[in-house]
């Protein structure tokens, strides 16, 4: 925001956020914690094959049962069952427990098919078909060719180059509140839901649609949720089922999923997989960038990723084949794209830096795209980033970290995201004679801290504590909001945020400034007084008082300038490993962010260290396994799905790269840059650890052990 | 997560040992219930509680002490404390994330030790004092206070876990050290990655529950 604040009270501070306390203490209601008086509890049949055919389903012995108040089939006879988690059937019942009994009762008989799960699988010549389609072949698509310049010829001048295979496997979101919602009619054509939703416009839109019913009957609610990661945006199968259950028994019914089927059905980041050949001047400075890519996304696309990605390379061809599996569809997830694009593109530079035998920090340097906007930036986070990690004191060169059996290494990565606004978003701010100050938006808050941020701006504007100001939204039917992905929601938001209230304020100003026989322009506001040329002559309440019996309600856009768009961003790590064991231990983790404007420098860094730890858990444990034979998923669950645990995290150190001119850009998201070079810079440490590439991501001891013993196969450890 | 307490055998209030578990409040009944044997389930739960068997099948009511209060609910002998908290009597702090006592966002206090109620059955905890969070001091001396304060949350669905899993080893241990609150706290799981937070609001509220 250009010019504002010219000389901030709050914007910038570090501010606990609204309703931390309600969540600490277990007060905060979530969508999954509601139940409305007679609400019915709904689960879901899913297909528990990787591939099959409804052959006939058949509900009737599930209705008998005690309880149960409503049954829907979704698949019908001949309904293809493309994955595991495959939607089939629901039943709503007056417990839980009732529902899942009469869930195993529905009668289904399948034709079970021969199915792909693994990219392997699928790619095979001959293997069973997830689609039919004229352009898929082998299950695989083939992408767009991107070319830039003549790379073929300019590889064949460059001095030195690298080929390297990498790979990074399908994860999951693994929301902690599962998938669902609660739907309760209020009449037959009036719909009122509590949605685990990150759009909560986007859910009433898509219900409205579904049922046949106005849009403005439909009120979806979101005052908490539980972690969306871009996999919840939609109403999806079983909001709409639920709603149906809702209208079929008349009573409310309550649907989210279990934990299997939040990993088999709802969502998933697609794997990426690539052959990249790089190549450099004698001195460093790259020419050309030839690359094979595919990766999957289950039984949808979603996999195509950017490349070459941050570094100028001059010439440069790839192609990408989008394969298909009889696996759940990928969905957004933080960032998508990115954490692929930097793993593959940064093990690329290092391995090349290595063989140029220059260090990896210089090499990347030498390649930021000359004149770019961005290249000052990453040239002083890198700086920073190196300082505070000691990359000169403590770096070794690939492979000469010891002959221990724990060998230590750094590395790092850089990386690029968007997190620009809209311009279509509305905020109301009304102002009450009571002093109460109240938000409007639908918009909602999916961890971020967006509830806070508007009350930090709104009292920023008005003097007062961001606590003073009632901060709602979460409720569809609000004046339109951004849904919350893409790290947009902040620059959507904050714009139209400040014009509401300072719209509200000017209003107020005119009608108060008579009764103090002043004028308009001589009216102030700070520390929760109203100031006349300067002095303070009354509170904030009594001011308010001064509006009689009406309150001031004014509706913000959004306004040129005041947000902006693109980010760098630095990480680096350091790491030991045990190269008899495989176990990588992360030691400490750097991570420089620039992002505009901070507005409340505590959730910021939340948000960075939540990158960071997101990206540590996709660095080092995370995957999800399938098993060839059966087709099913063998990890559906928490404790053989691995994520990181208090003892697994290292010392992190956040620094917000923020100059003056960078607060003169204005607003701009955080939630996916921090996250997309933490696995790229950890790979790059193990690899400069144990001097040999580990080509697969996580960096498990399998993965690690494998990478060493091909390496001893070959005679080069 | 008691397990990772190196002072679990050293005083204070008994701990959950897997045995116990295997034996009393968890998996044999549930298995039991499982195969059909509804009879066996409530042996196990009449062992625990040292009264003579009573054979329960189907839905039965019982009454639990709930952060002070008395509520009845009717479950089944399977119903898991955390199902009966949750969808019986809108107790709604503890959540359920993995369902099999993987993650800790349904710690609750049972006896004053913290369990996963998602794998603990309501029949066994008649009886028995169940603490959860709502019931905790929201004061600048409490734990949610710290959680507030370091940002230790953000979606905040894995909060009341923590929250619930920090205070119970507060309660036992009052000066932990760094690497004692890792450890007090690896049952417990959070996707968005707040762990820098709760490891400053355990160490914050230590020392302010000293202040008390």
């Amino acid at each position: 925001m250009a010019n504002w604040p010219a000389s901030p009270n709050l914007i910038g501070k570090s501010i606990p956020r609204l309703d931390g306390l309600l969540k600490a203490s277990g007060k905060a209601k979530y969508p999954s914690d509601v139940r409305p008086e007679g609400t019915l509890f709904g689960v879901m049949l899913y297909s528990p094959y990787a591939h099959a055919r409804v052959k006939s389903i058949d509900l009737s012995p599930a209705e008998t049962m005690p309880g149960v108040k409503a049954a829907i089939a979704i698949a019908k006879a001949g309904t293809p069952l493309r994955y595991q988690g495959d939607d089939i059937a629901a039943v709503a019942a007056e417990t839980e427990e009732q529902a899942r009994d009469a869930i195993r009762a529905i009668k289904v008989e399948y034709e079970v098919l021969p199915h792909v799960v693994t990219e392997h699988q699928a790619m095979a010549e001959g293997a069973p078909e997830v689609f039919k389609g004229s352009n898929i072949r082998n299950n695989s698509r083939k992408g767009r060719s991107q070319t830039k310049g003549n790379p073929e010829e300019a590889m064949s001048k460059a001095d030195v180059t690298i080929e390297g295979t990498y790979s990074l496997p399908v994860i999951t979101h693994v929301c902690l509140e599962p998938h669902g919602l609660t739907a309760k009619w209020e009449g037959p054509d009036k719909l009122t839901v509590w949605a685990s939703t990150q759009a909560v416009q986007v859910v009433a839109g898509e219900l409205a649609d579904a049922l046949d019913i106005p849009v403005a009957n439909v009120t979806v609610l979101t005052d908490y949720m539980g972690g969306g990661f871009g996999s919840k945006f939609s109403a999806d199968v079983w909001g709409r089922t639920a709603a149906e259950l809702a209208q079929k028994a008349g009573k409310p019914v309550k649907l989210f999923l279990d934990r299997a089927q939040e990993h088999l059905a709802a969502g998933n980041r697609p794997s990426a997989a690539g052959k990249i050949k790089l190549g450099a001047t004698r001195d460093g400075k790259l020419v050309a960038l030839i690359a094979t890519t595919h990766g999957t996304g289950g039984a949808r696309g979603g996999s195509l990723f950017p490349l070459p990605y941050v570094y100028d390379v001059a010439a440069s061809a790839r192609t990408h084949n989008e394969v298909f599996v009889n696996c759940g569809g990928a969905r957004a997830m933080r960032a998508p794209g990115h954490p692929q694009a930097c793993a593959l593109m940064e093990a690329a530079m290092d391995d090349l830096a290595d063989k140029l035998g220059i260090d990896p920090l210089e090499f990347r340097l030498k390649n930021l795209a000359p004149g770019d906007f961005h290249t000052p930036i990453y040239e002083g986070e890198v700086r920073q980033g190196a300082e505070l990690i000691g990359w000169r004191e403590k770096r070794k060169p690939r492979g000469q970290n010891g002959g221990g059996p724990v060998r230590h290494g750094l590395g790092m990565a850089l990386h690029q995201w968007g997190g620009g606004g809209t311009q279509d978003k509305k905020v109301s701010c009304t102002i009450n004679p009571d002093g109460s100050v109240e938000l409007k938006a639908a918009t909602q808050d999916i961890g971020t801290g967006a509830r806070t941020i508007l009350a930090v701006i709104a009292a920023e504007v008005l003097g007062l504590r961001p606590t003073d100001i009632i901060s709602n939204i979460g409720n569809s039917s609000f004046p339109p909001g951004q849904p919350s992905g893409g790290s947009t929601t902040s620059p959507s938001m904050a714009p139209p945020c400040l014009d509401a209230v300072t719209r509200a304020r000017d209003a107020m100003f005119k009608k108060v400034a008579p009764t103090v026989q002043a004028a308009a322009e001589d009216l102030e506001l700070r520390n929760g007084q109203l100031y006349v040329e300067g002095e303070p002559i009354m509170g904030w309440k009594e001011a308010c008082r001064k509006l009689g019996m009406a309150s001031i309600s004014e509706t913000g856009s959004a306004a040129d300038g005041l947000a902006s768009v693109g980010v760098g961003g630095c990480q680096f790590a350091e790491v030991t490993v045990d190269i008899e064991t495989g176990v990588v231990r992360v030691k400490k983790i750097v991570a420089i962010q620039d992002s505009g404007l901070i507005i409340d420098r505590l959730t910021w860094e939340s948000q960075v260290y939540g990158g960071v730890i997101m990206g540590l858990n996709y660095g080092l444990f995370e995957e999800r396994i399938m098993d060839p034979e059966t087709g099913v998923m063998l990890n559906p669950d928490l404790e053989f799905y691995k994520l990181a645990g208090a003892s697994d995290i290292p010392e992190i150190v956040v620094r917000a790269y923020d100059p003056p001119d960078q607060k003169a850009r204005g607003v701009i998201g955080v939630g996916e840059p921090p996250t997309i070079s933490t696995a790229a810079a950890i790979a790059n440490a193990v690899t400069n650890a144990i001097g040999v590439r580990v080509p697969e991501w996580p960096m498990t001891p399998r993965n690690v052990l494998n990478a060493l013993a091909t390496a001893s196969k070959e005679g080069k450890a | 997560m008691r397990r990772h307490d190196p002072n679990n055998n050293n005083g204070g209030a008994p701990g959950h040992s897997r045995r116990d578990f295997l034996r009393g409040s968890g998996l044999a009944a549930a298995s039991a219930v499982l195969t059909g044997g509804a009879t066996a389930a409530v042996e196990e739960a009449g062992a625990v509680q040292e009264v003579g068997p009573k054979v329960v099948s189907s839905a039965v009511e019982i009454t639990l002490k709930v952060n002070g209060q008395e509520h009845k609910a009717t479950v089944e002998p399977r119903t898991t404390l955390l199902d009966t908290l949750r969808n019986r009597l809108d107790v709604t702090g503890p959540k359920r994330v993995c369902d099999r006592a993987s993650c800790g966002a349904c710690t609750t206090i049972v006896d004053g030790a913290p369990v996963y109620s998602c794998t603990t059955l309501a029949i066994t905890c008649q009886g028995k004092t169940i603490e959860t969070l709502e019931s905790f001091d929201v004061g600048e001396k409490g734990v949610p206070h710290a959680f507030h304060q370091n940002d230790a949350l953000m979606c905040g669905y894995c909060t009341p876990g923590f929250v619930t899993a920090c205070k119970a080893m507060l309660d036992k241990n009052p000066n932990p050290t760094l690497e004692e609150v890792r450890k007090g706290l690896d049952g417990n799981i959070c996707r968005c990655g707040t762990y820098i937070g709760v490891l400053q609001a355990a160490l914050n509220a230590a020392k302010a529950m000293k202040g008390a």
